[in-house]
């Protein structure tokens, strides 16, 4: 009996004298929710966006402060100016829930490569955050912008991006697992979602931002800037980015406008898309033939014409995609002669489809690929003209 | 006295026989008995031309007083007849054959076995020259009338509920189990109280070792006194060293005699409606009787209810701590974000917190059940809601917990048996202990402590947490889940071993 009780006071010492370590109280933690970085005078500038919890909650949304607060610190690292945060916030940091992470477009310039060693490295911080590019202005300034209906700057951002990808095209979005990977090979392009502020970005720091109807300083997508490496290299407007992601597969919902053979245009939307990319040794010169699949509704009609008959259909189909597909062979341009970027892995495809061939013109790569021919063949076909069939709206 | 003084009056009167003088009997009687003025004594004369004192005596209050006057005393004044010739011991068997006209008689001899049938209501009738006493069946049977089951109420199913007195409840069980199988063996246990047990079974389905095993147990208690069933449950059961019971117990004859067809054991205890069945399972106190008269689909869907309702009841406060304490990155963001707005301004850590909403709730429901019927309810409206919106708008709590402690303590009343509720309501604290001390990983080896320790009891023999484990496939149909009546054609295997097959394919 005396065994048995003194055992069971040891364990229950030792349980208690281990203190609760690695205990930490949530009221403890500062909740970041964005993280930017940026290089200024060859120092890292770290800005943290940490979310405010008394203003989030619903209850208290009348009052006047900000539902985020920013922080900012220069180091020789970006761990460096990480810690050196902590002597301006009144917690400790918490990066667990980061949901994206901004570039500046001076680092971006320079190199990505160091930060975003620390950011796959570290234990606390995910690796399902997005990583976006700040355009012609500071990540500092991007994260200091306030949004109406979503309290949560980053959040807005990353909202905007998502639904930009699903329903109009021109963004993508690229989460550190994937840069990881693509920076671990070398030679590599890859692309970032870019983002800009529009409007006067001193106005977007204050609450008067988000009291407005319209908010005077906004924060939108521009489009895809084009890696080479880890430097950034160029940048594509929207519709490129749009046939961009028509060659990457990575369309779910977007919009084509045609001509009408008499005046007015057409809208469709496009409701499908697949493509398929293969490469072949044509004639002893690398060859990438693109397929895309396209299934489409007639959304917006602004002119005169017949929707009941099937030969306008077919109509619809050609034109459709003849627009496509010039608009990706302009975009082809941008990236095989201006940017000579191999961002959509037509090399690899070679590789696939004859690597001994490719083991040859390998080292050739980049002096050849501004003259690889790129077939493109886009199928359309369209399935419905919504509610209505021919417009009853006549002039 | 000491123990030794009063073993040896309990000898003296075991030794003791009756003697053949009748006042020296009724001085015997009365002495031990402290001259109590409810034992009465009723001497008279009988057989006309041999006029032999007779003394009748029995407890007012105990013993039914129309049987008496009607059956013992009229029988044998008005009708006993006697010739001169006639010896004593042809008296006492004259008494017996053609007079008394009762239904159970007893001879006696010595004065326990006297003095314990007189205070159990029966009439004692000493004969002047005989050291014999006879005993006649007197019991009045004042009984509480059969009304709803307190503790288990159902919505569809039998009403009745057993009563405090033992011949009504095997009764009860009698009715519902017609078959010539249904055995008693009865035992008076408790030194002082001596109070009657019923052991029933059916023979040839319940397991024989068992019921031996059964009996040994109670041969083997040596108690003063008997008052519950609960006395019982806690001197038979396998281990002390347990929270779980490892004794089912019940007021509803319909459930007792569901179990008896299984093959488990009835034990009856006169005093109390409460019968224990033995060997109990883990998945007899998730079941309730209702489980069996509804639909089957219906009936799983509440039992998986019931499930999930003990694992939150079990854990809920302790994920709640670990996780907001020690591994907020598990959280999805805005619930993050939510809980984090909430516990602005709250001084106590996560642990503290849950400790008082969890002391307080059970202070509040052990007050409600003292209270008279027309404070109780106030008090658990007073209690849970006001009190709770209180505490978080004053900011010593936080929304959040007054939720995870509302919603476990309703989980904790899921339970149809009482007995697992109040083991899983304690098991609850040292589960957030150590999940407060170490996270996740303590509350999983908190957890996994439980399950070996559940794993490893047995009831009677039968291990505690089949047919979970040992997995026995063939009886999964009536533990999470029930099938339809006509699929349940077997008994469960462990607790009978033998006669398995209750029916043919139904329906």
């Amino acid at each position: 009996m005396k065994k048995t009780i003194l055992m069971i006071s040891l364990i229950f010492l030792i349980s208690i004298l281990s203190g609760c370590w690695s205990k930490r109280e949530l009221n403890d933690l500062a909740l970041v929710a964005a993280l930017g970085i940026d290089f200024i005078d060859d120092e890292y500038a770290i800005s943290v966006q940490v979310i405010d919890p008394s203003q989030i909650s619903s209850k208290q949304s009348s009052s006047r402060q900000a539902p985020v607060v920013t922080y900012h610190a220069k180091g020789k690292t970006v761990f460096e100016a990480i810690r050196k945060i902590l002597a301006l916030s009144p917690r400790k940091l918490y990066f667990a829930h980061v949901q994206l992470v901004v570039l500046g477009e001076d680092l971006a310039v320079d190199g990505i490569r160091d930060s975003i060693d620390f950011l796959a490295r570290d234990q606390e911080i995910r690796n399902d955050f997005t990583i976006i590019v700040s355009q012609q202005t500071t990540a500092k300034n991007i994260l200091n912008v306030l949004t109406p209906i979503e309290k949560i700057p980053a959040k807005k951002m990353l909202n905007s991006l998502t639904i930009t990808q699903d329903a109009w095209g021109s963004t993508s979005e690229v989460d550190v697992e994937d840069l990881v990977t693509k920076l671990g090979v070398g030679n590599q392009y890859f692309v970032l979602s870019a983002i800009e502020i529009q409007g006067d970005k001193s106005l977007g720091i204050d609450q008067t931002n988000v009291e407005r109807i319209e908010t005077p300083v906004k924060l939108k997508f521009t489009g895809l800037a084009i890696f080479k490496e880890d430097k950034l290299i160029g940048y594509m407007d929207e519709y490129d980015s749009k046939s961009f992601n028509y060659l990457n597969d990575n369309i779910k919902s977007t919009i084509e406008i045609i001509a009408c053979p008499s005046d007015g245009v057409l809208t469709t939307e496009i409701t499908q898309s697949k493509t398929t990319t293969k490469g072949l040794i044509k004639n002893g010169s690398p060859t990438i033939n693109v397929n895309i699949d396209i299934v489409q509704n007639v959304a917006e009609v602004k002119c005169d014409i017949n929707l009941t008959d099937l030969t306008t259909i077919d109509w619809i189909n050609r034109q459709t995609e003849l627009s496509i597909k010039k608009n990706i062979d302009e975009s082809l341009h941008v990236l095989q002669e201006k940017y000579n970027a191999d961002v959509l892995g037509f090399g690899e495809a070679i590789h696939r489809a004859d690597p001994k061939k490719w083991k040859k013109i390998k080292e050739d790569w980049h002096t050849i690929y501004p003259n690889v021919e790129v077939n493109v063949k886009v199928n359309v076909n369209t399935h419905g003209s919504g509610t209505m069939q021919n417009s009853k709206l006549k002039e | 006295m000491s123990n030794a003084e009063n073993d040896n009056l309990l000898e003296n009167k075991t030794i003791t026989s009756l003697s053949t003088s009748l006042l020296e009997n009724i001085k015997t009687i009365q002495n031990s008995l402290g001259n109590s003025n409810d034992i009465i004594i009723r001497e008279f004369l009988v057989g006309k031309p041999l006029e032999i004192p007779i003394a009748i005596m029995y407890t007012d209050g105990l013993a039914d007083n129309t049987s008496i006057n009607d059956f013992v005393l009229e029988s044998i004044i008005s009708n006993f007849e006697v010739t001169s010739e006639t010896t004593l011991q042809e008296i006492a068997i004259r008494l017996k054959a053609y007079c008394i006209t009762v239904g159970s008689i007893k001879d006696i001899a010595d004065f326990s076995s006297l003095l314990n049938a007189i205070l159990s209501g029966e009439t004692i009738l000493l004969i002047d020259g005989l050291a014999i006493g006879i005993s006649t069946s007197t019991k009045r049977v004042k009984d509480r009338a059969i009304t709803e089951p307190v503790t288990e109420a159902v919505i569809r199913g039998p009403r009745e509920s057993f009563t405090e007195t033992l011949r009504t409840n095997t009764a009860l069980i009698r009715r519902k189990i017609k078959s010539p199988n249904l055995w008693i063996k009865s035992r008076v246990i408790g030194e002082v109280t001596q109070t009657e047990i019923a052991v029933m079974y059916i023979n040839g389905i319940a397991n024989e070792k068992i019921v031996k095993e059964v009996l040994h147990r109670l041969d083997e208690i040596n108690i003063d006194g008997i008052l519950e069933s609960g006395y019982i449950e806690q001197l038979i059961q396998d281990t002390k060293f347990t929270l779980f019971p490892t004794v089912y117990n019940s007021e509803r004859p319909d459930v007792i005699a569901g179990e008896l067809l299984e093959g488990k054991i009835a034990i009856l205890v006169d005093g109390t409606p409460f019968v224990l069945i033995v060997p109990a399972l883990f998945t007899s106190f998730l079941q309730s009787a209702e489980d069996y008269y509804q639909s089957a689909f219906v009936s799983s869907f509440i039992r998986l209810i019931r499930f999930i309702g003990i694992s939150l009841a079990l854990v809920a406060p302790s994920l709640y701590i670990s996780l907001t304490t020690f591994h907020q990155e598990m959280l999805p963001t805005s619930l993050l974000i939510s809980i984090y707005a909430q516990r602005e301004g709250v001084p106590f850590p996560a642990f503290v917190e849950a400790l008082i909403m969890e002391i307080a709730f059970e202070v509040l429901r052990e007050a409600g059940l003292r209270m008279p019927r027309m404070i109780g309810s106030a008090i658990s409206i007073v209690g849970t809601l006001i009190i709770g919106q209180a505490a978080v708008e004053a900011g010593i709590v936080s929304a959040a917990m007054v939720i995870i402690v509302a919603l476990t303590a309703i989980c904790s009343f899921l339970f149809p048996a009482y007995g697992l509720s109040n083991s899983i309501r304690i098991l609850r604290f040292p589960l957030m202990g150590l999940a407060a001390m170490f996270g996740l990983f303590g509350l999983f080896v908190g957890i996994m402590l439980l399950i070996i320790h559940l794993c490893s009891l047995r009831s009677f023999g039968v291990p505690y947490m089949s047919p979970y484990a040992p997995l026995i496939p063939k009886d999964q149909k009536d533990a999470l889940i029930v099938l339809p009546r006509g699929s349940l054609l077997t008994r469960p295997r462990l607790i009978s071993q033998m006669n398995n097959v209750r029916g043919r394919k139904n329906r």
